[in-house]
């Protein structure tokens, strides 16, 4: 397989971008694709390993190797084959996944990793763009019902794979279209929602049932839904935004992420016209929170035209190279600067948000901040510690509050009377809660996390739910073999 | 001794001297016993002795029945001489028994209307046998028996003999007495007699009373004194046989006895009664050895009229498949015979006599040496070694010896010697062979192709994929690369999977099985540069009557690579032919009766056979085509096998030959399998199909679909014969049916049924489970038919998540490599719990053992960890196959903590022999002497601590190695001594060691070179390696190191990485009982590795009786491995396994790493100890009582798993000695070399010259290895200035002349010498040439033994005669003028030049990779197709050649005054046209490219 001095012979290489001042003009997606050339020589930069870290860091267990040899070989259909039988949507993961595998490629241990994620999304457009990937519908029919509640790609992909099995699969989702944070939460410009539409499509086509509009609890009982299926599967998210109650948090110009990122996202769907409080042109516009959320906010920002973005981050700045506690193959502690950091952000780290100044109509003109340190002591979690007289007050019109989430909405998971933990998730047993009929997978289940975490939550569940109706099951599960946390 | 614990007797081996002696004018005389019972005394060191130091493994003497004495002695008229015969007979020592045993013998010389002339008790002297043997001493008697008529003929009266023995034989073993086994007659016949027992050979004469008397004479002797590799032989077995002796080993026979016990169906004689003939089987009588039963065999042919030259030519065939110039009606002859009887194939010498006759015969590949003397009175002296017996130079007629294949015979009655050409010659004339084969055998390639096709398949191809376990990794790493390369796959790191009978998931049957591999006893073989003497050919057929010589037995079917396509299987389905029927089977049972079912058809697939051959066909079929939902295929193994033995058992086997067309086999082990159990042929058809569909999707590119199919089979072909040339069987013919496996997690009662005499030692699951495994694939492969599943990954080679599970995987490796960084014994735990907490999923036999009986103590009680890990060891892993940085790394890590590195079998840059300035050591502390001996001088042997002796490494036990020419880079060749850009191969062979004799002789040798060092014989598990290591014990080695053959960190075969030896677990506990029980544990130590990974690893190796212990992979994986398994690549990515400058640079491995590593392992083993109560290690060594097995073994499979046996504890007394407690005695006090040293010592320190006279014996081994010893202390490799010592010597060498000595040494013997002249050479100049007094030709005459100059580094020899076979193998820069040479000249040479001014045997200069030999042209002697070609050019003569050339020859002239070269200097000017020059290809290019690099430095 593969090359055999190909990491040797070239460089990696990815995908390039159009330049800034041009992709700012939009909010389409900005990267070029390579010629097939380069791509099959980055698929031969893969070593083959006898132990393949690559494959185990993916949540979903793609089978990495094998897919870039495929690739290399010009195989470019048994590499979709290869993709699609651990990802059923790696269109979504090819562009937004972090790529924890690069993380873990070998070769990462002596030179830059192989472009695994640049080879997976293109993979899966050679595959759309050929006519390779067409609805696979299933050969027989079970006669289970199951209902999935929430349409994000852990619901998603439970669906597919359930429906694959031959079961009946309704999928019920609140909002208008389907996608869940997909759809609501990502930018255009980092994934276009034809791109959801597209995939969806293919869906319906296999047979899944989609209910949009349609909340449970609200629209539908939940008891209905429970009497009238063999099994509830909640991929609802973790949806419950984390505050920052500190004094002025009712400014007017402080907004959750989330809402100023869906705003932006209907518009662009022509659903809706722009909300002015959540609209960042010609603002002075502060981040706080210095993830992946807050990095779409920055891009989305400076798309909507604001004086000024700057970016807080209450974690001290990570090394550029990973440091000795956080070796390789591990998730790398280091610092990461996306394509909307290179798009303009002031970047501030150790930095603690201490008020919001507010002027006298409630609306807000600034925030204090202090710069903090954190204090290490063995065993115990490192302590923050503020720097006596490092205060500052920033001027900023609005406030982009991404700070993560901190667990699900209770109530269904209440009516249903499912024991919870302490972040009011479900506790589960393989994906099965203390209600043999009831199922969780996704952030709902898992905390909130990566896309490709939860395509894989979608994944293993559906297998374990096939299992509990049919007594065993064909589907596929990536069983164990997960990279393990540096402690 | 009885079969206990993990010891069977039935592995016990043995090798040994021989020799005999005769008077060609027939003159009787009781001197010739005195001489010839000298012999042996001389062969002394090629016996042994047991724990009691009197036990010999038994000795012999065969003479001719000495009429006059019996005259005398009996108190009983004894007839004319020829009118009578005597028996030799052991009887129990009860009197009852002993006397019910006569009364018998007696009945049946009756019925064969033989008259008994009377009974003598054999005067014995009982004291000078040793408390061992006494145990079992029989009562002796001669039996004086009558011929029935004065005319009965000779033949008659021997045959009649014969009956009575076998069936009085099979009477009394098959009677309830207790003592049974006693009764055995050494010899019963008209001409010769045998006194032979339990004794070590000095005895015999004090035994035998009747030796000693002057009245007891006789024209020959033949004699024998054994080495077996245990303590328990018994009287029986002591040698000669009734009509041979044997020195060496039958690798084959199991194979012979089973086919043997078939041909009995078919035995019959118009010369033997009906009445009589059905008691004589079995002709084998089971249990006995391999000798004992060739012997039988041997017999039983006497009887059929053949004479006992033409058996010998039948048993032990030369390699005449390949031979270019044999004689066409000798050809024909053995292939006539070959339809007959197959090869008893391996190590032989063997001397046999009927009393009319007197020889010996060699096997084909000359594996034995054996060396002969004619007298100019009228003596033939024939023995393993020459100088056994005095004779005066002047009296030496001719110095011979036997080559391999050839037959040695002296005619009794003619009084001369008859050469092997006039002997066969007569014989093969006998019958128009050549027409009989011509009109009978059929070719396949002959058979006419009818059309008639076998119809497709009507289940998909996936589908039948699935139901037949293929997986994508099959695809991708066996089959592909075998289409495309005609290889088979590499692969490196060993194996970290779970044992078949352990992983969950479904397994082929072969799984369940390991190969056997050769180990000290006898030598693994060279299928690729020794192909001349291999065969893969088979034939297909009825056999017929051995007692007829008709025609008929060569209507055979004749396939040349047995591994069939689809048209070839085809053409013998639908074959139309008066000699041959072929019927197919069906291997398919009823998936819906479950196991039942399966039991039920393969009981119904034998009847079908069984009607199928009553109705004439010939050839059978086993088909597993046509499965579908309901009927599922009979694993074809099983299918295989049963129809095998049961046909054997139903006595019809050998009437049919079996061909298998199945879709289950795909890799080289499947097929060698079904060889070893019985096929003749093999169809794969589904393997044909994925090839065709790869190629169609472009999969297998480059290559048409014929000749990735070609490709494909030629691949598989060439690892069934690696597979069968590791257990030393070169002929596919005498492979099959041999069945040299051994079960590892299989139930003994299927085995017994089913695989009938392979050993199954833990036991496992049965037909249930199997059919549970069979009918899951089925099912499912079914159920996703409408689905989406995929073909399986696989995950075997590689680690995947949904393949199978690996104990090194991300999680552990990550957590190991970050616990020796961080100094963290926490994370440490964590790697290692998940490799000892196997709950989950069992992947080794150590996971399903528990400490049990604890009785704690405080862990500050426990010896240190400082202590502990002076007992580890990192594995032998050479520079070369590893960078220099990380092999550095090792060795600076075990230097720092006491323990010991090994420099692994690359030599090893003497730089590294001093420390650093830092304090730091780079030297290996154990430095390896693999078969390659690469680099292996004098010095290097100096500067080790432990010197080991690699037999066989784990990952590919009984392979050689291969470093390809591009990866020796400059460095690489210094420290290996060889030239760089020049491949290396390392034998699979270690030349100098065919047997466990020769084994002892190099550990000798290296004792000598290194009198400091430990010497360490490195095994790999299997069964039977318990006895091994009895004799490698016994063989005076230190330390006894066994392998699992799941470790090793080399590039190997897949088939020998997967399947090749046996998990240590059973190898350390086999061995540790055998030594307890031979009283043999307290003089060596035991080192035990393979993936030992953590303290609990090594918890159970020392409470199984290890005590010491090597670890390999996770010292790599703490330096920094990430288990690429790319070594064979040289592109490993992080530094380690890769000479690539630019890679290496990414080494960020340091010794603290592996130190943390050896810190934690030793701490983790501390905390156990403490738990159960031990205090230091001594103590724990053995103690297997504090090892219990897990309980709720819940899986399925695992349930059926016994693994008692392992854990066994020999019942011997409370005081056994469990651990090493003395040191070996290795007899070195009456060596040479000290009287030699005594009076140089003055030169040796003042650098003066000095010239010393000395006689020689051939006891006098391994002269000059001390005194090189010492120089190499004191001077280092630089030595001594050219000639500073010359030492002269008188007489006969003994072997190892010259071993290691060192430059300033010169050494000349006037005499000859034995086997091993010149091993190691490092710098001296060596002579030997014959007496002035001697009036014999120099250049005709045999002078020097087998395997000189073996891994000669450097210096000069002088050969003034010829040397036997392998003459310079692997000499990498010593020069050497011989004056003729036997088969396998310059094989493996890679430096250093060889002036032949003789004759060359067949296949010279294979494997040759460097340096130059010059070949005189005799032209009588000269032959080019000797010479094998594969890496050679031949050359003419350059000016430059010829200055070397005229030098040497004046140089040898004036060294050993020979004729021939003063011949050829006189006529220089003709005879300098006569040379050629053998320049290796490879070294040509390699010299081109070091100019080329040298200008540049110049330009530069």
């Amino acid at each position: 397989m593969g090359k055999l001095r190909g990491f040797i012979e070239y460089d990696r290489k990815t995908e390039k971008n159009i330049p800034v001042y041009k992709r700012l003009k939009n909010f389409k997606e900005f990267t070029i694709k390579p010629d097939d050339k380069e791509l099959e020589k980055q698929g031969s930069r893969c070593m083959d390993c006898g132990v393949p870290f690559c494959h185990s860091g993916c949540p979903l267990g793609n089978l990495i190797p094998d897919f870039n040899d495929a690739v290399h070989r010009r195989s470019w259909k048994e590499a979709l084959n290869i993709l699609h039988s651990t990802n059923n949507f790696p269109e979504f993961t090819g562009r937004l996944c972090p790529a924890p595998c690069e993380s873990a490629c070998v070769l990462g241990l002596v030179s830059p990793p192989v472009s695994i994620e640049m080879i997976e999304k293109y993979i899966v457009e050679r595959g759309f763009s050929e006519g390779w990937i067409k609805a696979n519908k299933p050969k027989k029919k079970t006669g289970k019902k199951i209902a999935v509640v929430g349409s994000g790609p852990a619901g998603l992909a439970a669906a597919q794979q359930l429906n694959f099995a031959g079961h009946k699969v309704v999928v019920y989702e609140r909002d208008e279209k389907i996608g869940g944070l997909l759809r609501y939460g990502i930018p255009d410009f980092k994934l276009e929602k034809s791109i959801i539409d597209r995939r969806v499509n293919i869906l319906i086509e296999e047979g899944i049932t989609f209910i949009t509009s349609t909340e449970i609890g609200k629209d539908i009982s939940i008891n209905e839904l429970y009497k009238n299926n063999d099994v509830v599967l909640l991929c609802g998210g973790a949806t419950i935004k984390r505050d920052l109650p500190i004094p002025g948090f009712d400014a007017v110009g402080i907004v959750q992420a989330m809402d100023f990122l869906k705003n932006q996202n209907e518009i662009i769907d022509n659903k809706k016209t722009m909300i002015p409080d959540l609209n960042a042109n010609n603002k002075n516009v502060i981040v706080i929170g210095g993830g992946d959320t807050g990095s779409d906010c920055i891009g989305t920002s400076n798309r909507q035209g604001a004086k000024s973005v700057v970016n807080f981050e209450i974690l001290p700045k990570p090394p550029k190279e990973r440091s000795l506690e956080n070796p390789w193959p591990y998730w790398p502690f280091t610092l990461k600067s996306s394509s909307s950091h290179e798009e303009g952000s002031n970047r501030n780290w150790s930095i603690l948000t201490k008020e919001f100044i507010k002027d006298d109509s409630g609306k807000l003109t600034g925030l204090k901040t202090v710069k903090v340190e954190w204090e290490k002591s063995v065993n115990e979690r490192p302590k923050l510690i503020e720097i006596e007289g490092s205060e500052k007050v920033w001027p900023c019109d609005l406030v982009l509050l991404a700070l993560g989430f901190t667990g699900p909405e209770k109530n269904i998971l209440q009516k249903l009377k499912l024991k919870m933990d302490s972040s009011n998730k479900p506790k589960t047993n393989e994906y099965k809660t203390n209600d043999s009929k009831v199922f969780a997978a996704g952030d709902l289940r898992r905390g909130q996390s990566l896309i490709v975490w939860a395509i894989s939550e979608g994944r293993e569940a559906a297998y374990k739910i096939d299992e509990f109706l049919m007594g065993s099951s064909n589907l596929p599960t990536k069983t164990k073999g997960d990279l393990p946390l540096v402690k | 001794m009885k079969k206990q614990g993990l010891y069977d007797p039935i592995f016990e081996h043995e090798n040994c001297g021989a020799g005999f002696i005769c008077s060609l004018e027939g003159k009787k005389t009781n001197g010739i016993i005195h001489r010839a019972l000298n012999i042996l005394t001389c062969l002394e060191h090629r016996g042994a002795v047991s724990s009691d130091g009197r036990t010999g493994d038994g000795a012999g003497i065969l003479i001719q029945i000495p009429h006059e004495f019996f005259v005398k002695e009996c108190d009983f008229e004894i007839p004319d001489p020829t009118e009578y015969a005597v028996g030799m007979l052991f009887l129990p020592q009860k009197v009852n028994q002993s006397n019910f045993c006569i009364k018998i013998f007696e009945d049946e010389i009756n019925k064969q209307n033989l008259k008994i002339i009377g009974w003598r008790d054999v005067p014995v002297n009982s004291k000078v046998v040793g408390s061992i043997a006494a145990k079992s001493q029989p009562i002796i008697k001669q039996v004086f028996i009558g011929k029935e008529t004065s005319d009965q003929s000779e033949e008659d009266f021997n045959l009649k003999l014969y009956l009575a023995r076998k069936i009085s034989e099979n009477n009394i073993y098959t009677s309830p007495l207790t003592q049974s086994d006693f009764f055995y007659f050494s010899s019963l016949h008209n001409r010769t007699i045998i006194y032979k027992g339990l004794l070590i050979p000095e005895d015999i004469e004090r035994f035998y009373i009747d030796l000693s008397n002057p009245l007891l004479v006789t024209s020959l002797a033949l004699v024998h004194q054994r080495f077996s590799t245990n303590t328990f032989p018994t009287w029986d077995l002591a040698q000669p046989f009734r009509y041979m002796c044997h020195n060496g080993e039958i690798n084959t026979l199991r194979g012979n006895v089973s086919r043997m016990i078939s041909r009995e169906e078919l035995i019959n004689s118009k010369l033997i009664s009906k009445e009589f003939i059905d008691k004589i089987f079995p002709i084998i009588i089971p249990g006995k050895s391999d000798s004992a039963s060739m012997d039988m065999v041997l017999e039983l042919l006497l009887m059929t009229g053949r004479s006992l030259p033409e058996i010998m030519m039948i048993l032990v065939p030369e390699a005449w498949e390949k031979h270019k110039s044999m004689d066409d009606s000798k050809k024909a002859f053995y292939e006539f015979n070959s339809c007959l009887m197959e090869p008893w194939d391996g190590p032989a010498s063997i001397p046999f006599t009927d009393g009319k006759y007197i020889g010996a015969l060699l096997d084909r590949n000359g594996l034995r040496p054996s060396r002969y003397t004619v007298t100019k009175d009228g003596y033939v002296v024939m023995s393993s070694e020459t100088g056994v017996i005095e004779i005066k130079p002047e009296n030496i007629e001719k110095h011979g010896r036997l080559e391999p294949g050839k037959m040695f015979l002296v005619d009794m009655n003619a009084g001369r010697i008859v050469e092997d050409e006039e002997i066969k010659k007569e014989i093969v004339s006998k019958h128009p062979y050549r027409k009989w084969v011509k009109d009978n055998v059929l070719p396949l390639s002959k058979i006419p192709y009818t059309g008639n096709r076998t119809p497709e398949e009507k289940i998909n191809f996936e589908t039948r994929l699935k139901i037949f376990g293929y997986t994508k990794e099959d695809f991708n790493t066996i089959i592909i690369p075998m289409c495309k390369k005609g290889k088979e796959s590499i692969g490196s790191m060993g194996s970290d999977t779970p044992l078949a009978i352990l992983s969950k998931r479904p397994q082929l049957l072969y799984n369940y099985f390991k190969q056997l591999f050769a180990q000290v006893t006898n030598p693994p073989l060279d299928g690729i540069r020794e192909e001349i003497v291999t065969d893969t050919s088979l034939s297909v057929g009825s056999d017929y009557n051995i007692f007829s010589l008709i025609p008929d037995h060569a209507k055979k079917l004749k396939i040349q690579n047995p591994i069939i396509s689809n048209e070839d299987l085809d053409k013998i389905k639908y074959i139309d032919h008066d000699d041959f029927k072929s019927s197919s089977v069906k291997a398919l049972y009823k998936l819906s009766k479950g196991h039942n079912g399966l039991e039920e058809a393969l009981e119904n697939l034998v009847n079908d056979v069984e009607k199928k051959v009553d109705k004439g066909s010939n050839i059978i079929i086993i088909s597993d085509r046509n499965v579908n939902k309901k009927l599922a295929p009979i694993p074809i193994l099983l299918a295989c096998s049963f129809v095998h033995h049961s046909m054997i058992k139903r006595k019809k086997r050998s009437k049919f030959g079996i061909i298998i067309e199945s879709a289950e086999p795909r890799e080289p082990h499947h097929f060698s399998m079904l060889f070893g159990y019985g096929a003749s042929a093999i169809n794969p058809y589904l393997v044909n199909e994925i090839i065709n569909y790869h190629h169609e999707i472009g999969l297998i590119n480059d290559v048409s679909l014929d000749q990735a199919i070609t490709n494909y089979n030629n691949a598989t072909a060439k690892g069934i014969l690696k597979v069968m040339n590791k257990i030393g069987i070169s002929t596919l013919h005498s492979y099959r049916g041999a069945q040299i496996f051994e079960a590892l997690g299989l139930r003994s009662k299927f085995v017994k049924k089913y695989f009938n005499n392979t050993p199954s030692r833990i036991e496992g699951v049965g037909l249930y489970v199997l059919e549970k495994e069979i009918s899951t694939r089925l099912k499912k492969a079914f159920r996703s038919e409408d689905e989406f599943i995929n073909i399986e990954l696989g995950g075997e080679y590689k680690w995947r998540r949904n393949g199978e599970a690996h104990m090194l995987n991300p999680f552990t490796i990550s957590k190991l490599q970050q616990s020796v960084r961080d100094e963290s014994y926490e994370t440490y735990k964590i790697y290692s719990d998940s490799i000892n907490k196997q709950n989950e999923q069992f992947m080794t036999l150590r996971g399903m053992f528990k400490f049990s009986k604890f009785d704690p103590i405080p862990i500050e009680e426990v010896e240190p960890w400082t202590e502990i890990v002076k007992r580890f060891k990192t594995g032998a892993m050479s520079y070369g196959s590893l960078s220099k940085e990380a092999h550095e790394n090792l060795a600076i890590a075990m230097n720092r903590i006491g323990g010991k590195s090994n420099s692994g079998e690359g030599g090893e840059d003497p730089n590294r022999f001093k420390a650093d300035n830092n304090g730091d050591s780079r030297n290996s502390s154990i430095k390896q002497v693999a078969s390659g001996r690469f680099g292996v001088s004098s010095h290097y042997l100096t500067n080790a601590t432990e010197i080991q002796i690699k037999m066989a490494q784990g990952a590919k036990p009984g392979e050689g190695g291969q470093l390809p020419g591009p990866k020796v880079n400059p460095m690489i060749a210094k420290v290996r001594n060889s030239t760089p850009y020049v491949g290396l191969i390392s034998p699979p062979p270690h030349h100098d060691i065919y047997s466990i004799e020769d084994l002892a002789q190099l550990i000798y040798d290296l004792k000598n070179a290194n009198r400091k060092a430990r010497i360490n014989v490195k095994l790999v598990s299997e069964v039977g390696v318990g006895t091994i290591a009895a004799g490698v014990a016994k063989a005076k080695a230190d330390v006894i190191l066994i392998s699992g053959f799941d470790g090793g960190t080399g590039a190997s075969p897949l088939t020998s990485l997967k399947h090749a030896g046996l998990p240590w677990e059973l190898g350390i506990a086999e061995a540790q009982q055998t030594l307890v029980l031979n009283n043999l544990r307290s003089r060596v130590v035991v080192e035990c590795d393979g993936q030992l990974k953590t303290g609990r690893d090594v918890a159970v190796a020392c409470l199984l009786g290890a005590e010491e212990f090597g670890f390999s992979t996770a010292p790599l994986v703490a330096s920094g491995c990430i288990m690429m398994r790319a070594c064979h690549l040289n592109t490993c990515p992080v530094g380690i396994a890769t000479q690539d400058p630019e890679l290496r640079k990414n080494f960020k491995g340091k010794p603290e790493h592996v130190i943390n590593y050896m810190y934690f392992v030793a701490q983790e083993l501390r905390e156990i100890m403490a738990n159960l109560g031990f205090r230091t290690i001594d103590e724990m060594i053995g103690k297997s009582e504090k090892l219990d097995t897990k309980d709720a073994l819940n899986y399925y499979k695992i349930k059926g798993i016994d693994l008692s046996k392992i854990l066994y504890k020999p019942n011997t007394d409370k005081n056994s000695v469990l651990r090493n407690t003395e040191k070996q005695d290795h007899n070195l006090k009456n060596v040479l070399d000290f009287k030699i040293l005594k009076e140089s010592q003055f030169s040796i320190d003042k650098k003066v010259k000095m010239s010393l006279d000395f006689n020689i014996k051939n006891t006098d081994r391994t002269v000059g290895a001390i005194i090189s010893n010492e120089i190499s202390k004191k001077y280092g490799s630089k030595a001594l200035p050219k000639d500073t010592l010359t030492l002269n010597f008188n007489g006969s060498a003994g072997q190892s002349f010259g071993a290691f000595s060192v430059k300033g040494l010169k050494m000349i013997v006037d005499g000859n010498t034995n086997d091993y002249f010149g091993k190691g050479l490092s710098g001296a100049t060596i002579i030997v040439r014959k007496p002035k007094k001697a009036t014999f030709e120099s250049h005709k005459n045999i002078i020097t033994g087998n395997v000189a100059l073996y891994g000669a580094t450097s210096g000069e020899a002088y050969i003034g005669g010829i040397a036997g076979e392998r003459f310079c193998v692997r000499n990498s820069g010593a020069s050497a003028v011989v004056e003729g040479i036997g088969d396998h000249g310059c094989e493996y040479m890679t430096g250093g030049i060889a002036l032949i001014l003789g004759g060359i045997g067949r296949n010279f200069a294979a494997g040759m990779s460097g340096g130059i030999a010059y070949i005189f042209k005799d032209p009588e002697l000269y032959d080019s197709r000797n010479f094998n070609m594969e890496s050679i050019e031949i050359e003419k003569t350059e000016k430059q050649d010829l200055d070397i050339i005229k030098d040497l020859i004046e140089k040898h002239y004036a060294n050993t005054f020979s004729n021939i070269a003063k011949e050829i200097i006189t006529n220089w000017e003709l005879s300098k046209k006569m040379f050629v020059k053998i320049m290796p290809t490879e070294y040509k290019l390699a010299l081109e490219k070091l100019a080329k690099e040298n200008i540049n430095q110049i330009i530069n």
